[in-house]
């Protein structure tokens, strides 16, 4: 029972076997599978974090580009607000303008018309003074007396007429 | 009292006589190497079946325990220390699951991995601090101890192979007084313990003792 002999050689032997066989078929495919997996793990968290940090950047990026736009919105609005305001101006401006001269010219054309009629009234109360004046005194008088005749005869006729104006 | 001695099975001409443990010993190294390319067949990095993570969970769990001691950088012993790890699992607990005698209870057995352990233990101290270095810590701290450090180095494999042949021979012999006084059912929990529970026990501080004197080697 408590004997050694050289079964402890081939004890040791089987333990060197043992080891070698089952460093070969057992540790090492398993370490190496944890190993790969452990790896595996490790890339794959590391790149979540990396597109994290880029989602990240891109908001930033975003957020700066949209408040820009927020900033540059405000002042097209601005100008579009002054711009509109200038042209309102402008147009109710010429529209003003332009109506006073309609009306400038129109007033205008009331005065020439009033003028033409009243010229064309008097000529024809002067011509129907010449004939009845012609009535009236006969064929006596000369042709060139007529044209003084009249024309005092318009004077007096025109400040009775201003009278009556008064 | 014929159950204590190892017989010799068969002769060789040449080597001689082949004791019962040697023969167990190679249905157990069968075993364990048949198993092994069995479980490691269809390994794979993502989606693990049932049995490849009670694997990876077990070597796992060596691989942790050994490197809480001796540290990251002394991978390369692992393998040695996993394999006395699960022989001597095996060969602890052999008797009630397969009905044969223990190799752990012949002492060629547990001097043979003694042996070993005082091999890797001396040559892990030489590896990581050179042979000087090795030869000198003899005289550390004072050149007084000398004679009781070199005394260490044969004392803790003996007392690793003393360990273990003796609790397994003194469960054994309990086992077999108690089978031959009462048969049946008394001895199913008694052997959980003398076999299943002392027998993981004592592999447990095999390799646990073996790393720790590695460690203090390299210290």
């Amino acid at each position: 029972m408590l004997q050694l002999n050289l079964n402890l050689v081939w004890e040791m032997i089987n333990l060197i076997v043992l080891f070698l066989l089952l460093r070969h078929f057992l540790i090492r495919p398993v370490t190496d599978i944890m190993e790969k997996r452990k790896k595996l793990i490790a890339d794959g968290l590391q790149n979540a974090q990396d597109a994290q940090n880029d989602a990240m950047k891109m908001k930033q990026e975003y957020e700066d580009a949209l408040k820009g736009a927020k900033q540059e919105s405000v002042k097209i609005l601005e100008n579009a607000r002054t711009e509109a305001k200038s042209e309102y101006d402008r147009i109710v401006g010429e529209a003003g303008e332009r109506a006073g001269s309609i009306i400038e010219s129109a007033k205008e054309t009331v005065r020439m018309e009033r003028e033409k009629t009243m010229n064309e009234l008097r000529s024809e109360i002067a011509g129907l003074a010449v004939a009845s004046a012609g009535k009236i005194l006969g064929r006596q008088a000369g042709s060139g007396d007529d044209q003084n005749l009249y024309d005092q005869f318009l004077e007096e006729v025109g400040e009775a007429h201003e009278d009556t104006d008064k | 009292m014929e159950e204590l001695n190892c017989e010799t099975v068969f002769t060789l001409p040449v080597i001689g006589g082949i004791s019962e443990s040697v023969v167990v010993t190679w249905i157990i190294m069968a075993v364990l190497v048949l198993l092994s390319v069995i479980l490691v067949r269809n390994l794979r990095v993502e989606n693990p079946g049932k049995v490849q993570l009670a694997l990876e969970a077990a070597i796992g769990w060596a691989q942790d325990f050994f490197e809480g001691i001796l540290g990251k950088e002394n991978r390369r012993y692992f393998p040695y220390l996993i394999t006395v790890l699960l022989f001597l699992g095996a060969s602890n607990t052999i008797a009630p699951l397969c009905g044969f005698k223990p190799p752990t209870k012949d002492l060629n057995v547990t001097a043979a991995l003694a042996v070993m352990s005082m091999c890797l233990i001396e040559y892990s101290g030489i590896r990581k601090n050179g042979l000087k270095h090795w030869a000198k810590h003899f005289a550390q701290p004072v050149p007084v101890v000398a004679p009781i450090m070199i005394l260490e180095v044969v004392i803790r494999p003996l007392s690793l192979c003393m360990r273990l042949f003796g609790n397994m021979l003194a469960g054994f012999v309990v086992m077999e007084l108690l089978k031959t006084v009462v048969p049946v059912l008394v001895p199913i929990p008694v052997s959980f313990y003398f076999d299943i529970f002392d027998g993981l026990l004592q592999a447990y501080v095999f390799v646990f003792l073996t790393a720790l004197f590695m460690n203090e080697e390299m210290e």
